[in-house]
């Protein structure tokens, strides 16, 4: 899967994880405050540089996020529709394209951030800046979502193949949805139990040692563009 | 038959060029004939699952082309998957229902055949594995063994012409491996086709016509168990040891 972490020595790896989270966080406020046409072609050189700087693709990133396309392109037909005359409002799904397109750029801005930083980076990151029990509850929530769900597509994917396999693709949409879906969800509670039974076994501790952060000089560019999109954001 | 021709099968993605892919699968050409008994080995890694997967369709190759039947996979998948059935590695992966019957009953639903024809299909092929009496149990509830013939019960009851089996005795006791290998040989019997995926062949060594041994994706061994069984050693794979009377025969002076 291209949207998990892989090691590499780009930019965007060198990077303090709390300076790529603040980039993010400053970038989605931007580009929730920015849903104008020229604004939102400004912010679309954001998450080019992003990837550039993390070495990701754009076409891979975009196709690793391509099930979601399907539900932010029905928004602006929905927000368009309506029951009555004048059926078609445009100016309604105009606007309601420009906030799908503005989730695309958020999601592209977190494919470099996911792909160039570590789960216990992540971790660590969002304990140091919420502290307290809510940071580690966070923190640990994170920890658990990124290293659970891609064994939980991994099991979709085997169910699928299981089921192609006894010729299960012959039947509808639906059926087939039900199937992936029964089946999923009973893998994803023994998994979940096995989890479970896992990490009591590997004494699970809610602060445990997390690994050490430092700011470098390279961080500091992209704090000061991150300040830059806050500002933006307010003016 | 079941027939590659060059088969050439790359992981990674598919939009990077190809010296940016893991080549699993590099140039196999092989035909298995109907009703033949093939032990197919190799060390972990060496393209075993990825081979079979292509023999139903699961996969798409790179380059070449699988056949079955003289037909390309890709032309009939549905011919290409009731002539092959497939069990997986792990056995739970392949169960789509939660009871026993109604699982077994999946693939020939598939097919649309009737209710009467399915009944009978489901209850030969839990009959062939000894499960007859366990048609509406869990199969949560099932030991290991009982899931893995639960597992080839469901592919039997497509009528296969082969069944693919990769790695049925993983986490299996002595007892329920037995029990595996006596299904095999009356599947043998029966006139099935059966491609055993494996790294130990000590459990059906005697049952196979044929060894097969995969090496880094290419074919490295081909031959009868008996001729091809020193070669083995050298790829890590075991066998069992030669029997009293195996041995080659004595020199007269």
């Amino acid at each position: 899967m291209t949207l998990s972490y892989r090691p590499g020595d780009s930019l965007a790896h060198r990077l303090d994880p709390r300076t790529k989270l603040a980039f993010q966080v400053a970038f989605a406020v931007a580009a929730f405050a920015h849903t104008n046409p020229r604004g939102l072609l400004a912010l679309s050189l954001v998450p080019l540089g992003a990837l550039r700087a993390s070495g990701v693709s754009v076409r891979k990133s975009l196709r690793e996020y391509r099930f979601v396309f399907p539900f932010l392109m029905a928004g602006p037909v929905v927000a368009a529709v309506t029951l009555g005359p004048p059926w078609v409002r445009v100016d309604a799904g105009v606007e309601t394209a420009m906030a799908s397109y503005r989730v695309v750029l958020v999601l592209l801005v977190s494919a470099a951030y996911l792909r160039t930083t570590p789960v216990r980076d992540s971790r660590a990151a969002i304990q140091h800046l919420v502290p307290g029990k809510v940071g580690r509850l966070l923190g640990t929530g994170v920890g658990f979502v990124f290293r659970f769900l891609p064994v939980l597509q991994a099991d979709l994917r085997r169910i699928r193949e299981a089921s192609a396999a006894r010729l299960g693709d012959e039947r509808g949409l639906v059926a087939r949805m039900r199937l992936v879906g029964i089946a999923g969800l009973s893998r994803a509670l023994s998994r979940a139990d096995r989890f479970a039974l896992g990490l009591r076994a590997r004494c699970f501790a809610w602060n445990p040692t997390l690994p050490r952060l430092s700011f470098s000089r390279g961080d500091l560019p992209v704090l000061a563009a991150s300040l830059a999109l806050l500002g933006w954001a307010f003016v | 038959m079941i027939e590659t021709r060059d088969l050439v099968h790359r992981y990674g993605d598919e939009m990077e060029n190809d010296e940016g892919r893991a080549t699993a699968i590099d140039g196999v050409s092989l035909s298995i004939p109907d009703g033949e008994f093939v032990l197919l080995a190799g060390p972990n890694g060496s393209g075993k699952t990825t081979l079979v997967r292509h023999f139903n369709g699961l996969l798409q190759p790179d380059e070449g082309e699988v056949l079955v039947d003289g037909t390309p996979v890709s032309e009939d998948l549905v011919a290409a998957r009731t002539r092959v059935g497939m069990v997986f590695q792990q056995p739970r992966d392949g169960f789509v229902a939660a009871t026993v019957g109604a699982d077994v009953a999946f693939g020939p639903e598939n097919l649309g055949l009737a209710r009467e024809e399915i009944d009978r299909r489901v209850e030969e092929a839990l009959s062939a594995v000894n499960m007859e009496d366990r048609r509406e149990d869990r199969i949560d509830e099932l030991s290991g063994g009982e899931r893995e013939r639960v597992a080839i019960a469901g592919a039997l009851a497509m009528e296969p012409d082969h069944l693919v089996l990769d790695e049925p005795f993983t986490g299996l006791d002595a007892p329920a491996r037995e029990s595996v290998v006596e299904h095999l040989r009356n599947l043998k019997a029966a006139g099935t086709g059966v491609v055993l995926v494996t790294h130990d062949l000590r459990d059906a060594f005697d049952l196979a016509d044929r060894v097969v041994a995969l090496g880094e994706g290419r074919i490295a061994v081909d031959g009868p168990p008996a001729e091809v069984r020193e070669r083995l050693a050298g790829f890590g794979i075991r066998v069992p040891p030669v029997s009293l009377g195996e041995g080659p025969p004595e020199q007269n002076p």
